[in-house]
């Protein structure tokens, strides 16, 4: 066998698409056995377009002329299959004129793969967007339940230290007569009434550097201090006191249900942390909320007690009128200046 | 909580190759494959990559509603569903995947048949 009958065999054989291209009358000549696989057996009279209507002629024109090559790619249906070559026509010349080597490579494997990764990576960043989402709502409920610092730390190590915080200002509220109001009204309106008139305390205790720290049924605690230190702790709750009232004595004159709040202040230390293992919620327990539980069972409806020692550590925008002692301690009732402080019962 | 087979084959990396050669055989099969006769290439792909991700476990996953109405211009009948049903097995088991975990997932694609079958036979 000569060496040029060993080149046709290997040609024909190659996984490479070849065929040769007369550029005069742009048909097609020669083509190998793969070639002939995917666009059927030579026949001279064959033209490129037909065989490639997508291909861009003047630009293979130029191509030829100016650097001897075009490289393009162009996609058929081999039965129900989407195939892709890669196609690189080479300037040459023969006996008869000027032709060109079309070499055509199969990359369909690659555009499928392509595909593939495309859709996949759809998918997967669908999923990334929805696992954050779902990431967020967690840790908007975990911020609800803790404060930041504890959530930080929290999910640094699993778990929140008790911590003293000292000194601090307790807020609690509660409502007189609240029993009575759930036996009179659906649950719903009692609780729909509940989530406005929390969201509203929350809205101005963080105005005035309060935090609220848990509510059980009517009761009410925020406080000043935890987590973070505030020097002006015992101001704090006042003016979120003092604001509360007025809040609620104003929304009492638009709404049907007529809410009278009274509300217990103290200072002191109280130890905070996350307490549960599974249902856990933050909460902070000690003198300082003790002392502010049994001045908020002591007063007034519509009114502040407080202890007698955070008089000197409030300005004269509050007035303080001294009040009966509880359980040994001491008492002021807390207004704004202007208003009137009823006594304690 | 329990791995899906998506992750316990290998991820994408190895479920890859499994949707490569699926593709591969719905092409090549003259039951089912007239139904991608009309399908474009990343079309297809995509059907076929979010198909075995969904039956695996992977990063996808589709309601009853969302399988039936994707199918609905299609006539399928018991045949097609059974030759790819047969495919998806012969697939699975050339990529070493456990005959239990075949099992359970032509269970899952068996249950999937009241959705796609509308005729009874077709010849």
């Amino acid at each position: 066998m000569s060496i040029e009958a060993i080149n046709e065999q290997l040609l024909r054989a190659i996984g490479v698409g070849v065929a040769l291209v007369d550029l005069e009358k742009m048909t097609l000549g020669f083509r190998n056995d793969t070639f002939a696989e995917w666009f059927g057996p030579q026949d001279n009279a064959s033209q490129l377009v037909d065989l490639f209507p997508a291909l861009d002629i003047t630009a293979l024109h130029e191509g030829l002329k100016s650097t001897g090559q075009h490289t393009t790619e162009a996609s058929f249906k081999l039965r129900r299959r989407t195939m892709t070559v890669a196609m690189e026509f080479n300037r040459t010349v023969d006996t008869g004129g000027p032709i060109a080597v079309l070499v055509c490579q199969n990359i369909t494997r690659i555009k499928e793969l392509e595909s593939m990764i495309d859709s996949y990576s759809v998918m997967v960043e669908r999923n990334t967007r929805e696992i954050k989402r779902e990431k967020d709502q967690v840790e908007k409920l975990l911020l609800d339940m803790m404060p930041r610092s504890a959530y930080e730390e929290y999910k640094s190590f699993g778990i929140v230290a008790p911590r003293v915080f000292e000194p601090v200002s307790v807020l609690a509220l509660d409502f007189v007569g609240f029993d009575p109001l759930i036996a009179k009204h659906e649950p719903g309106v009692i609780v729909s009434e509940l989530n406005d008139i929390y969201s509203a305390l929350d809205r101005i205790g963080e105005q005035f550097g309060c935090q609220r720290i848990r509510t059980h049924g009517d009761s009410y605690i925020s406080v000043s201090g935890v987590p973070d230190p505030e020097p002006e702790h015992v101001t704090a709750v006042a003016n979120a006191a003092v604001r509360f009232l007025r809040y609620l004595k104003q929304r009492n004159e638009s709404h049907p249900i007529k809410w009278q709040p009274r509300i217990g202040i103290a200072t002191g230390n109280v130890i905070g942390s996350v307490v549960g293992v599974q249902r856990y919620i933050y909460d902070v327990f000690g003198p300082a909320v003790s002392r502010a539980l049994a001045l908020r069972q002591a007063a007034q409806p519509a009114s502040i007690l407080g202890e007698a020692s955070i008089s000197s550590l409030l300005d004269e925008t509050f007035e303080t009128t001294n009040c009966p002692d509880i359980n040994g301690v001491a008492t002021v009732c807390v207004s704004e200046q202007s208003a009137a402080a009823p006594a304690t019962g | 909580m329990e791995q899906s087979l998506f992750d316990k084959y290998g991820g994408f990396s190895a479920i890859s190759r499994i949707v490569m050669s699926l593709y591969d055989r719905l092409l090549d099969d003259d039951t089912v494959g007239p139904f991608f006769d009309d399908v474009d290439m990343p079309r297809l792909m995509d059907h076929q990559t979010k198909f075995i991700s969904s039956l695996l476990g992977g990063p996808a996953s589709f309601s009853d509603d969302h399988i039936q109405r994707a199918h609905r211009h299609m006539v399928i009948s018991d045949a097609h569903f059974d030759q790819l049903k047969a495919l998806v097995s012969e697939t699975l088991a050339d990529f070493n995947i456990e005959p239990d975990d075949i099992g359970r997932v032509l269970q899952a694609f068996e249950q999937r048949r009241p959705l796609l079958v509308r005729v009874e036979n077709v010849d």
